[in-house]
């Protein structure tokens, strides 16, 4: 039956409108027709295969267009005037001399379309610092680009013209009666005929050697013993056996590039034989930590010790002994053992003191001559000028002064405002001069007080000359114009004097006829930098000085001192004696054993420290006498000597940006028996309220027992020359190795050789353009330097156990010997892996790797996320926190124009915000290839040296070619003392070290090594079934 | 379509008609803000004011503002990252992964889940841009075509990964949530009385009819996008684990990461969801829809998930061990003892021992104890990163470039700032779109007829079985409000 009812469900339906009818129509779904899609045939689609191949091109090469905008294009302007001998890109180098100190290492200057960049040194072999340069030397550029540098001669504190103020000298000068000329070291001849010819005109001319740091004791001591007042010439290289009492030889002491080139000379393990080395001393020095036996003594006890050093040696020889009032007490039977040593290799051994005690020198030189090394290792005919101080002359003249005795005093390359113990009476006197000049090249403590300021040149704009060592003839030649309206300070004499000859004929007239025979001579010596003349034979000496009278005194300072605390001044490898303190590269460069940059501290052992209730970031006030310094902060040092301190100097100017960091102590010194101190025994200290967070690049110092220092003893590795270095892995890779068909650079380090001193450090830093970020962000873990010295202490039980790890230590708590330390250095730098871990989790591939096995950073591709810098297991990628460069919360050199002169145009600056580190010297590399192009040659080895191998005092850096099969590098690494760090990881590093091999007694790769020997020849047999192993 | 089990207790409660829920629902759209919202959105506005300040501090200076160093070169940016990235997975797990389960529990907590992932994602994106030194380039990681000769990203780089990653998920979520809205949209469009938000909400709507046609597309796409965010799951924070898995840091050189980092981030990503929802429920009035079986089920996920991550940090310790490998075992030896120990702790009794509580059911039924937990599990999984990145990095091979991490005061404005930024948007969120997914809830809701149906039937289950529900929710389903 059909149904008639109509059913509606609202009225819209019943309506039925055209709205409703379409609203209807898509009430239901009608699905997708995707089967009906896939199953027809392409020519039906609405848009097809070609249509779509047409819009996807279209889109693709539109999207690329629409992202051509092309790249900026920077023009470089050429001279519109070429000078002569500039072409732009290439450098010209300049043989001079450094005159950062009195050393006078021979340097090569790079030169960049007029301005000098870059230190190295000197590539003559005959050179006595053979390529060497210190960290200083290094850094001594950027002080000719110190913005704080005077721009023009100074009459009180307003600006003049050199005219009127030599017109004002002259007329002074010639009415004074009583002058006075302080000067540093002078060993320049020249510069002591221009002093001559002054003196000449002003007669009561009187000239005083001023060092802050004096060797007035060991002259004065040479003069009582040998009857000649000279600085010897130490040959460290000829040495079995080398003792030292506190000096520091190897870092600041007389000529510190000069012995470590001696000193690593001998201490090659593949001869088979390395000097002994033993060092006493109160603060770990950097000699002492490169010692093979290091004896901590208080800086009272050295007398009392070479006494009885002394006598041992004399009962060895049969020759009589001194007499004793008591006995001392040393551990390890030390000065027994050291005679013997010293006995055993007698006028093949060396002893020498830092000490600028005059007693204590001349019980030294004795020794030397019971020992015959006068006339082998000691050359007193030949001696150097390197060093110098005539303390009770300077003394006199300050009381002169105040004594109103002196009216006119002009002071060379010397502050005694800042470092004379007794700063205040010093002023007291200058006051009371009517005529001061200061020739310093800034306004420093003294030039603030003088008269007059007479800006010298710094030495890369100025002419000179230097003798440093007997027969050694160097000459200085300026690399670039003067910067600002300065003189050199010979010329300044030679004026007031009356001469006006220009300094370089007057140097050329002075060294034709006397140092070289002609005008020729003068040029090949000037291209040389140097000549060599014959140098008159080392005689033997005996000691004539008396040494009876030393014994009292050295027993009563000793005994006097039993149960107090003494203090030791001593000089750091950066900032030494604070002439270079406003160099903020130095201030930069992490001091070799603390680690510590911007700050001086007071460096005390443990177990002191626990007596003063001190630890690390307290702060302390020191009084020595009746000087008190205030809130000086602590360092609690390993290795520092029981119940000592040691502080300093060279820190807390009151002029310069830079060098106020840090506090003056050069007021604890003293003037006694005749010399300057610098040590004393009245010493209180006490905890002060507050603490001071040091700048340490390294807050880590033990290897906590990880594979990654090798060492052995000499004896070990005759036995076997793996010894210390057997733990090696055989790693499967699968993946196939890239093949490196034209160069692969590697490096080698010889952890033998490397001193820690550094002055690879500051090479960098100024090849590479290293920013310098300052004490805060030291602080912050944020130094930028692309290559570091890990410095690592192992320490001994009472058992004689060695420990290097963290949580064992604090366990042994006061069994561990904190006294007495081994120090291990370990040079740190990109390693340039192969399958480097960097390189795979950058996103934006800014971190490659090159066909010649470098690892590249493109600055610009770089977007910052740090990824690699996490990745990298040897922690030497830096990143750009902020911008360091024009920014006036970094106001370094990087931050005013001047300062930014010393930037190598081949480096770029880096940018805020992206990664850097070590290229490998890239920009050498590619120069070295050009170079041999140009010559139309291949490259061969030493072609290219990087700049911290360059100047290597100890040669202890080896780049080179490793597909270069005769290549250096390629020899060391088949080295048996070769190894990689992190070999397990299969990074496969393109620097290898070499194990450290110490000339001592003690085992030190030990048994295990022998066991791992037989275990690796044991499976070296079934090696083909082997794929791992370790 | 699906089988209800008669015995399961309802999922509405306060006996809900369809009419009940829009009201309730869009309440907090429809009236003025409550004391309450004004409140919480001015806090959260001035912490977001502190999070821009900080963000473009460090932007216009330079990451150095921050305490990283040479040798820590992420802490707090990457832990914050990762931590927000964590959060986010809660809801993708609820939308998705329980959509496809069929879990109808999850229909009242999904769209404030899926906001959160969104927020969340958002911050952690914050992240990738302020954590990088160049962030004005921040676009380099993607592979654009360009004028610089064959420049392009790497595709070995979990970074370009994540760029890959993150993009994705917050696309999907944002496309699956907005999918998800559009029926609540055109409702809250249906009610609109001024011509503001009639065009505003009607623009968002897309034109929504309610018809059949439109129903199954919507039912269709959520699927489709179900199916495409299940995976997303796991990938998503899988990768983010990469960033360190495949680095050859000790602590971070692990094949257990990714399950163990996607436990981690549903794990915080349910302590978040609670967070919100405890008090939600209690501000919004929304105690029938978010019941305490609710914040039950959410509260075993918690402990499950809880417990993985710290089985996960158990084996970390034993491989370390069984490995060999010195540095391995030190960096595991050093985050338990070393520095940092109290921040490895707190993750320990944070993350693997306070969830264990939720064994008893006081502990999942009590919303102010649950609360508080809930701020323990994002307290400990936000230290899980940290311990994990930080006391990794801060000692690893060569013992001279160990150091020390503080963070410094800009880095800790942007992470409380970051919670700024989520909760600037979440509220804005709660006072603009319907909290609770309206048309799915109705679809679940037992009304007075629909109750006569059940009531009916069951007396007839009685009997025999029947198939349930089809007829008591089907009828209703096409006529929305």
């Amino acid at each position: 039956m059909e149904n008639n009812n109509k059913y509606w469900k609202g009225l819209e339906e019943l309506n039925n409108d055209a709205a409703f009818a379409a609203r209807k129509k898509n009430e239901f779904a009608e699905g997708i027709p995707l089967e009906e899609v896939l199953s027809e045939s392409d020519g039906d689609l609405s848009s097809t295969r070609r249509d779509f191949l047409k819009y996807f091109g279209f889109s693709i090469s539109a999207v690329a267009l629409a992202a051509c905008n092309t790249a900026p294009v920077k023009n470089a302007i050429p001279y519109i005037v070429k000078p002569e001998n500039i072409t732009p890109g290439i450098p010209n180098w300049y043989a001079t001399t450094c005159g950062a100190c009195a050393s006078g290492c021979s340097i090569l200057v790079k030169t960049r379309e007029g301005r000098p960049v870059k230190i190295e040194g000197s590539d003559n072999a005959n050179a006595f610092n053979k390529g060497g340069v210190c960290a200083t030397g290094h850094a001594s550029l950027l002080g000719l680009y110190d913005n704080e540098r005077l721009r023009a001669p100074k009459s009180g504190n307003a600006d003049a013209t050199w005219d009127a103020v030599d017109k004002d000298i002259k007329g002074s000068l010639a009415s004074a009666k009583n002058i006075r000329l302080i000067t540093s070291t002078i060993n320049s001849p020249t510069t002591k005929k221009a002093i001559s010819e002054f003196t000449a005109k002003y007669q009561s001319t009187k000239t005083i050697t001023y060092e802050a740091v004096s060797y007035n004791g060991l002259i004065e001591a040479n003069k009582q013993a040998f009857g000649k007042a000279v600085v010897p010439s130490y040959k460290f290289d000829k040495a079995q056996v080398i003792v030292s009492f506190g000096a520091d030889f190897l870092g600041t002491w007389i000529s510190p590039v000069e012995f470590t080139k001696q000193w690593v000379s001998n201490r090659k393990a593949e001869n088979k034989a390395m000097s002994r080395h033993i060092q006493f001393e109160s603060n770990l020095s950097l000699t002492g930590s490169n010692a093979d036996m290091r004896f901590p003594i208080r800086p009272s006890a050295e007398g009392v010790v070479l006494i009885s050093l002394y006598n041992k040696i004399a009962a060895l020889a049969g020759a009589p002994t001194l007499a004793t009032a008591g006995n001392i007490e040393l551990a390890l039977n030390a000065i027994e053992l050291t005679a013997k040593e010293l006995y055993n290799a007698k006028g093949n051994s060396i002893v020498v003191s830092g000490s600028n005690n005059i007693d204590n020198q001349l019980l030294v030189a004795a020794i030397n001559s019971m020992l015959g090394n006068i006339g082998t290792t000691i050359d007193i005919d030949n001696p150097s000028n390197q060093a110098g101080g005539d303390d009770a002359s300077f003394e006199t003249f300050v009381n002169d002064m105040n004594s109103g005795s002196v009216d006119a005093v002009v002071f060379y390359n010397t502050n005694p405002a800042y470092s004379y113990y007794n700063a205040e009476k010093f002023k007291t006197g200058l006051k009371k001069v009517a005529l001061s000049i200061s020739t310093n090249a800034s306004t420093d403590e003294t030039g603030e007080l003088c008269k007059y300021q007479t800006p010298d040149n710094h030495y890369l704009e100025s002419w000179g000359d230097a003798e440093p060592k007997a027969g050694y003839f160097a000459l200085i030649q300026p690399t670039i114009s003067n910067v600002f309206t300065t003189r050199q300070a010979q010329t300044s004499l030679l004026t007031w004097a009356g001469n006006t000859t220009d300094y370089y004929t007057y140097l050329k007239q002075n060294w034709v006829g006397s140092v070289v025979a002609s005008e020729s001579e003068f040029n090949q010596a000037l291209h040389d930098g140097f000549i060599r003349k014959t140098t008159a034979e080392a005689k033997s000496y005996s000691n004539a000085a008396a040494l009876v009278g030393l014994v009292n005194p050295a027993y009563s300072n000793y005994n006097n001192a039993k149960g107090k605390t003494e203090l030791k001044l001593y000089q750091k490898v950066a900032i030494g004696d604070g002439t270079h303190a406003n160099n903020p590269w130095l201030q930069e460069m992490p001091d070799p054993i603390s680690k510590v940059c911007w700050d001086n501290y007071i460096a005390i052992g443990k177990v002191t420290a626990d007596k003063y209730k001190l630890k690390d970031g307290d702060v302390a006030n020191v009084k020595v006498g009746n000087v008190t310094i205030e809130k000086l902060p602590v360092l609690v040092q390993p290795g520092q000597a029981n119940d000592t301190v040691s502080i300093a100097v060279g820190y807390g100017h009151s002029k310069g940006k830079v060098a106020v960091s840090g506090k003056n102590v050069y007021s604890f010194a003293n003037f006694s028996n005749g010399s300057f101190g610098y040590m004393s025994t009245d010493v209180t200290i006490e905890k002060a309220s507050g603490d001071y967070e040091l700048a340490q690049t390294q807050t880590h110092h033990t290897i906590e027992g990880r594979n990654l220092l090798r060492e052995a003893s000499l004896a070990e590795y005759i036995k076997d020359p793996k010894a210390g270095n057997h733990f090696h892995t055989h790693i499967v890779s699968l993946w196939e190795e890239y093949d490196y068909k034209g160069h692969k650079w590697g490096m080698a380090i010889d952890m033998n050789a490397c001193t820690g001193c550094g002055a690879c450090v500051v090479s960098c830093n100024a090849e590479n353009n290293v920013p310098v970020v300052g004490r805060k962000e030291v602080i912050r873990g944020r130094e930028m330097h692309w290559i570091r010295i890990d410095r690592y202490f192992s320490f001994k039980d009472s058992k004689g156990e060695v420990t290097t790890k963290e949580k064992e230590l604090a366990k042994k708590g006061d069994d561990v010997n904190y006294e007495n330390v081994r120090v291990t250095y370990q040079p740190m730098m990109c390693q340039h892996c192969g399958h480097a871990p960097c390189e795979s989790v950058c996103p934006v591939l800014a971190t490659v790797h090159s066909s010649e096995g470098l690892n590249q950073m493109a600055y610009n591709r770089c977007v910052g996320t740090r990824y690699c810098a996490n990745n990298c297991p040897y922690k030497v990628r830096r990143f750009n926190w902020f911008k360091y460069r024009s920014n006036d919360e970094y106001d370094f050199n990087m931050n005013n124009d001047l300062g930014r002169m010393v930037i190598n145009p081949d480096v770029t600056v880096r940018s805020r915000g992206v990664m850097e580190k070590c290229s490998f010297c890239v920009q050498r590399i590619q120069a070295g290839k050009l170079k041999a192009k140009i010559e139309n040659r291949i490259m061969v080895d030493g072609d290219v040296k990087t700049a911290c191998q360059q100047s290597c005092p100890a040669d202890a850096l080896v780049f080179g070619d490793m597909n270069d099969k005769n290549s250096e590098i390629s020899k060391l690494f088949k080295n048996e003392r070769s190894y990689v760090l992190l070999e397990e990881y299969n990074v496969q590093p393109s620097v290898t070290y070499l194990t450290k091999v110490r000339n001592v007694d003690d085992v030190i790769a030990g048994d295990h090594a022998v066991e791992h020997n037989k275990e690796e020849k044991h499976e070296e047999k079934k090696e083909e079934a082997v794929e791992h192993h370790s | 379509m699906s089988y209800e089990s008669p015995v399961r207790d309802l999922l509405v409660t306060g006996g809900k008609t369809y009419s009940d829920i829009t009201v309730d629902i869009t309440r907090p759209i429809e009236n003025k803000p409550s004391k309450a919202w004004w409140i919480g959105f001015a806090i959260s506005t001035v912490v977001l004011a502190v999070w821009i300040y900080a963000t473009t501090y460090t932007m216009l200076v330079g990451i150095g503002a921050w305490g990283l160093n040479k040798t820590v070169g992420w802490a707090f940016d990457i832990t914050n990252f990762v931590f927000w990235v964590g959060i986010g997975h809660a809801g993708t797990l609820i939308s998705a992964v329980l959509l496809l389960f069929r879990q109808k529990w999850r229909m009242s907590i999904n769209r404030s889940a899926e906001a959160m992932t969104i927020f969340a994602v958002i911050c952690a994106a914050s992240f990738i841009v302020s954590h990088m030194g160049r962030p004005w380039v921040a676009y380099w990681p993607i592979p654009l075509p360009n004028a610089f000769g064959s420049l392009w990203v790497n595709f070995n780089s979990p970074l370009v990964w994540d760029v890959f990653a993150i993009s994705t998920y917050f696309s999907v979520s944002l496309v699956f949530w907005y999918v998800g809205l559009i029926p609540d949209i055109a409702t809250v469009r249906d009610r609109a009385t001024s011509a503001v938000r009639k065009f505003w909400y009607g623009f968002f709507a897309m034109g929504w009819t309610g018809s059949t046609r439109t129903w199954h597309r919507y039912e269709m796409i959520s699927l489709i996008l179900a199916g495409i965010s299940t995976p997303l799951v796991l990938s998503v924070h899988s990768i983010v684990s990469m960033d360190f898995a495949t680095s050859l840091v000790p602590g971070w050189h692990t094949t257990i990461f990714p399950p163990y980092f996607v436990a981690g981030a549903i794990f915080s990503g349910f302590g978040m969801v609670l967070t919100l929802l405890v008090i939600g429920r209690e501000v919004l009035n929304q105690k029938h829809y978010i019941t305490v079986e609710h914040l039950d089920a959410m509260c075993r996920v918690v402990m499950v998930t809880g417990t993985m991550v710290g089985v996960a940090y158990i084996t970390e310790f034993f491989v370390a061990a069984y490995s060999g490998v010195e540095y391995e075992q030190y960096a595991f030896i050093n985050r338990a003892t070393g520095p940092y120990w109290w921040a490895y702790w707190t993750m320990m009794s944070c993350n693997l021992l306070a969830p264990q509580v939720f064994w008893l059911r006081w502990a999942r039924t009590t919303p102010w104890f649950i609360f508080m937990m809930s701020i323990i599990v994002n307290i400990g999984m936000w230290f899980e990163r940290f311990v994990i990145i930080v006391t990794s990095l801060h000692r690893d091979f060569i013992p001279s470039s160990w150091t020390m991490y503080t963070p410094t005061l800009t880095e800790i404005s942007i992470l409380i700032g970051s919670f700024g930024l989520f909760f600037f948007l979440y509220f804005l969120f709660c006072r603009y779109l319907p909290t609770i997914n309206m048309a799915e809830l109705k679809s679940i809701v037992l009304t007075p007829h629909a109750k006569e149906l059940q009531e009916k039937y069951t007396n007839m289950l009685e009997k025999g079985p029947v198939k349930q529900g089809e007829k008591a929710e089907k009828g209703e389903l096409t006529h929305g409000h």
